[in-house]
Formats: C-alpha cells, structure tokens, sequence
C-alpha cells in the first residue's frame, strides 16, 4: 500500500454554502430517489448536517485500515489499492458486523428490503479508476469539497490551516482511527459539529492481538488436554495392574500395558 | 373425541400457541423483511437475536465441553451419568444458534460464504469456523445416542466400535473449539471501543465470555438434570449435581476477581456507582451472576437440597444472560443515543427455536438413552465407554 499513491477528498467545512449539490450528485449517480435527506441512508450515501451556521457533510471516510473491512467475515468490504473502501454486494450475507464496527457509525443497511444489503459511499471507486473525479466532487460549484492524491491533499490542508488563523490547528481525519481517506477542516472545533473524538489506533488493532493468540492457544489447551488425558489414563492403568498383582504373584509386566 | 381432548394439556396448549406465534415471526421476517419483523436500525444493528438467541445460546451450551472433558479426560467418572444430558443440552443450544442464523442474517441463504470466502482479520469469521467445527463434533458426540437404536446389529457395532476409538480426540477438538468459540464472542467486541459502556469494554473481554460462560453452562445443565429428575422420571443421584455445583461457586469467584482487576485497571471502575442506567444493570448482572449465587452456594442447606440448587443455578443463568444482554444491547444506547425495545415478533421468533429445541429434549430424553431411568434396573451408564 505505501509504494502506491492512495486518493483523497478534503471538505473544507469554511467553505461549503449549504447548497446539497453533492448530495444530488451522489443520488443521481446511484439512481436513488432526488428527496433530500437529513441522515445518511441507504438511498443518501453523503447528506449536509445543519449545526448553528456551518454545513457538515457526513459520508465514509474510507479509512486507511478500515474496521468494516477487518470485521467482515467473507471479505465483502475491502481497502483497494487507490483508496476507497469498496463494498462487494455477491460475498455480503447481511451479518451487519460492519456497522456494529465502524467507529464513523456510517455503514446503512436496507431494512426495508426483502434483500437487504449495505450501503456506503466508496468515493465513487468506479469512475476514480477512470480518472474522473467523485460524483460529489465534481458537483459542488465552491471547491468545498477537492480530490486528489493523498499526500497532495494533506499538504494542502496543512497549507490552508497555518496560512489562515481562522482555522482549528487539526486536520480531522489525519490520525483519526489511525487516518482516513476523507479530511475536514473547518473554523469550529470538530466536536462541536458532531464529529467523534477518536484515537489515532487503527481499529482493527484492537482484534490482532485476540486473532494471534488462537495459534498459542490451540497448541497450549491441546497439549495440556492430551497432558491430562494421559495422566488421567496412566492412573487407571496403574489402578488396574496393583488391582491385578496380587493374584499374578507378583508380575510386574501387566503394569507396562 | 374425549381421547383427543385429554391430549390438550396446559404444557401442549402453552407450546403450541408459542410455536404459532414463532410461525408467524417467521413469516414476517422472511415475507416482509426485517423493517416489519424487528426494531433494528442502524443505531442497534445487532439486537435481541444476536444478544439472545446467538451470545446466550451459545455460553448456556458451555457445560457440554466442560463435562464431557472432566469425564473422559480428566477421569472424574462420577459426573458420567449426566455427560450425556450435558451434551444434549449443547447440541441443541448449538442447533437453535444455527436455525437462529436463518432469520438474523440478511441472506441466509448464502450462509456457506465463509467456508470459501475467507477473512482472516474478521473474528466473525474465526466464529462461523468455531460454530461449523463444533456442531459436527457435538452431533458426533451426541451420535450413539441415535445409532444405538439402529436394528441392525453389524452396522451399529461398526459404528459405535470406531466412536470409541474417536471419542477422546473428539473431546479434546471439541474442548479447544468451544472455548475458542465463547472466548471470540467477546472477541466480536474489541471492536467497539469507544462505543461499547467502559463497564463491559475491556481488551480482555474474551477472557471475561470464556470464563463467565462456563460457569453459565454448567449451572444450565445441573437446571436440566434436575428437571429431567423431577418431571421425566430420571433417576440422577443429586449429589453428583450438589458436587457439580462446588465447582461452580470458585468459577464465579474467579470471573469476579479477573473482572474487578480489569474494570480498575482499564478505569471503568470510575463508573460503578454513578447514578445512571448503565451502572444499575451492571449491578444487576453482578447480583444475579456472582454476588447472590455465591452467598447461596456457601450454605449446605442450598447445594443439598435439589430444588434450592435448582433455584440458585436460575439465579447464575439469569445473571449471565443479562450480561450479555447489557454486552449487546444496553451497553450501546448511549453512544447510539438509540433506544432498542425488541418487537414482539423478535421475542416470539427466539422463543419458538428455544421451545422447539425444548421440545427436541423432551423426546430425546424420552425415546433415547440420555440419562439414568427410574423403570431401567440395569442401566448401562455409557456403552461406548465400557467397550
């Protein structure tokens, strides 16, 4: 993964008008109902929040080490090499396991459908690799929102918050469960836009150790079971031969059986 | 007529109208999806199936492997009258955890994904492993059961000639699998920090599953035998199940030393007794699991007598089953801001599988060779063992 440049979108929270052209974007693009939607949903995969005077727009960070992607048991959600966290709906058995993990609370699943399956956005991965721009992107008509490489892009962000005091000295979404493909800066401090505090440990740390401790614990509890279960049995066969000497005067060989 | 109206009885009446109800429940699940069926959203995406029917239906099923493992390996001949109950007991708590897949999951018909599909880093992919693997050996342990009422002489000996030989290795893969399979349930949780109430999230949180289950699981089955004792003519000498219990009082102690340990040095403790809803049922699940069973199973006069031991094993049960529900539920509202009251077809759907795997028992108990009976003199304690 480091040896390839990864995509990644900076919303300028400062900037945004509050005009939901990229949610428009995003639901033309994936054929969802036009209504606009004050939650993300599985027909909204990106919506602007109202808090106080500032838009915030909620979508999937795409993480760099993502918790859906670890938490997903047949492999449906993946980190691909450009930088979206892509969701494959032909593994997915609806176990919902990825929206239990996310630490974004992002992942939707279609409640309402017969064949439910999740909904998440995946910064347009589809039309990424053919080099054109998310849908969302492309949409908004004051650059609030901007793609581009990953490492271009943060030093953008870095730019616009020590050139401007206006700023929050922090790009959220830089260390945040151990970074993100999305980042936000913006002029009010996150946490007051509703943007969860978050260490900057990759969540899927937090299984590792527990999934590398099987190997250990197989062969310990198996040893010590088959351990056991040995001793166990060399008693009763101990128990069986001084039940048997004293009428074979003194044969010791039953004792070897 | 008069014959088939004495067939209704209070106990026939209660299963049927539960089954009709589960019936239903299913219905509305699969015919009108989980919208119209549950109260899940994507605040609680995991509720009263998964914390019910899934967490509890598995630990409750922990005393198969602990039995079956102190009677073949580690030679505690005495509990061999109940090893084949335990099992049952197991076999079916596994059962209705599978069936319970078939309506928690969104497409259950593709529940054979992970046996292809594999994720490594997913722990609910160690866990369908844990579920696939440790069925088939419980339905292999539990096997001589049924073979034994195969009439043909050549192909049961034949069978039940090469269990025996199978038995022990099945009851140490099985003893490993199981305690893998309840340790990763916890293990399903690491990844909810930050989410999860600091009282229940712990990076040792499948230590805390493996360890309270057992104790769960053995106070289930000592439940089991003695209501097989009680209303299915069974003839299980108490003390075994009063001995069984003496072990069962150190296991809690030991679940509430580690658990103390934990909770004060991870820093959960600074919310034990904050006047919140939180705290309260962690009291309540620390009441019913450690504190009251403890006290209870100190006195001669609890663990001598079957109904009070059956009563106090209650407590354990219900003590651990609200732990897992404070794990999956209740631990989540606050960070979800979500309050999650299961609909009723949620409930009738858990209780019809657990009713069905009752039921199941019922006649197992009946027709089979599970446990000691009043009318059999010369019952043999385990074919497969005296071979």
């Amino acid at each position: 993964m480091e040896n390839t440049r990864t995509k990644a979108i900076l919303v300028d929270i400062t900037k945004c008008i509050g005009c939901r052209s990229c949610e428009q974007a995003c639901k033309e693009i994936h054929g969802f109902p036009k209504e606009t939607e004050a939650k993300l949903s599985p027909t909204a995969l990106t919506v602007i929040e109202d808090h106080g005077d500032r838009y915030v727009r909620k979508m999937c960070m795409n993480c760099q080490d993502p918790a859906c992607a670890s938490a997903c048991l047949v492999g449906a959600l993946k980190k691909t090499e450009l930088g979206p966290v892509t969701y494959d709906a032909s593994k997915c058995i609806g176990c919902r396991y990825c929206i239990v993990a996310c630490p974004f609370n992002v992942p939707r699943y279609e409640w309402s459908k017969l064949v439910p399956f999740v909904k998440k956005c995946d910064m347009c991965y589809a039309r990424q690799v053919k080099g054109a721009q998310p849908a969302c992107v492309e949409a908004c008509p004051v650059q609030a929102s901007i793609v581009g490489w990953r490492e271009e892009i943060l030093e953008e962000a870095q730019k616009r918050i020590l050139l401007d005091p206006k700023y929050v000295k922090h790009i959220y979404g830089s260390e945040e469960a151990g970074g993100t493909s999305v980042f936000f800066i913006s002029d009010v401090p996150f946490e007051k836009l509703g943007m969860a505090t978050l260490p900057s440990q990759p969540m899927p740390m937090l299984t590792a150790n527990a999934l590398g401790d099987v190997p250990t614990v197989v062969l310990v509890g198996g040893s010590l079971l088959a351990g056991l279960y040995w001793i166990t049995n060399r008693r009763k066969q101990v128990a069986w031969a001084e039940m048997q000497q004293p009428s074979e005067n003194g044969n010791s060989s039953t004792e070897r059986n | 007529m008069s014959k088939l109206l004495s067939k209704i009885t209070l106990w026939r009446t209660i299963v049927a109208v539960i089954l009709a109800a589960g019936c239903y429940g299913a219905y509305a699940r699969f015919a009108l999806g989980f919208h119209q069926s549950t109260n899940l959203t994507d605040g609680q995406p995991w509720g009263l199936w998964v914390g019910l029917g899934t967490l509890c239906g598995v630990g409750i099923s922990a005393g198969g492997f602990a039995i079956a493992a102190a009677v073949y390996l580690l030679g505690f001949e005495r509990y061999r009258p109940v090893v084949r109950v335990a099992v049952l007991l197991s076999f079916l708590g596994y059962l209705t955890v599978v069936i319970g897949m078939m309506y928690e999951l969104g497409l259950p018909w593709r529940i054979w994904h992970p046996i292809v599909m594999w994720n490594r880093h997913s722990v609910l992919f160690e866990v369908s492993w844990c579920v696939m693997l440790y069925t088939t050996v419980l339905s292999l342990e539990f096997s001589p059961a049924l073979v034994e009422r195969i009439p043909w002489k050549a192909l049961r000996e034949t069978y039940l000639k090469w269990h025996h030989e199978i038995l022990i290795g099945l009851v140490m893969v099985g003893a490993v699998l199981s305690s893998l399979h309840q340790s990763f349930l916890g293990g399903l949780y690491l990844l909810t920090k930050g989410k999860l109430d600091p009282l229940w999230y712990s990076q040792y949180l499948p230590t805390l599953f493996y360890l309270s289950a057992v104790p769960a699981g053995l106070s289930a089955t000592i439940m089991v035998a003695y209501l097989c004792n009680r209303s299915m003519n069974a003839k299980i000498d108490p003390r075994i199940l009063t001995e069984m219990s003496q072990v069962i009082a150190p296991l809690l102690y030991v679940y509430a030393l580690f658990r103390g340990i934990d909770l004060f040095t991870h820093g959960g403790s600074a919310y034990l007794f904050l006047w919140r809803q939180e705290s309260l049922l962690f009291w309540l699940e620390i009441g019913l699991f450690v504190i009251a069973p403890v006290i209870l199973l100190s006195r001669e006069s609890i663990r001598s007598n079957p109904q009070n031991l059956y009563l106090t094993c209650s407590l354990v049960v219900m003590g651990f089953m609200t732990n897992r529900l404070n794990v999956s539920v209740t631990a989540f509202e606050r960070s979800s801001g979500f309050h999650y009251v299961p609909k009723w077809t949620e409930f009738s759907l858990t209780l019809a599988t657990v009713t069905a795997a009752a039921v199941a028992f019922h006649y197992a108990v009946a027709y089979l060779d599970i446990i000691p009976k009043k009318q059999s003199q010369n019952w043999i304690v385990d074919s497969t063992a005296t071979a």
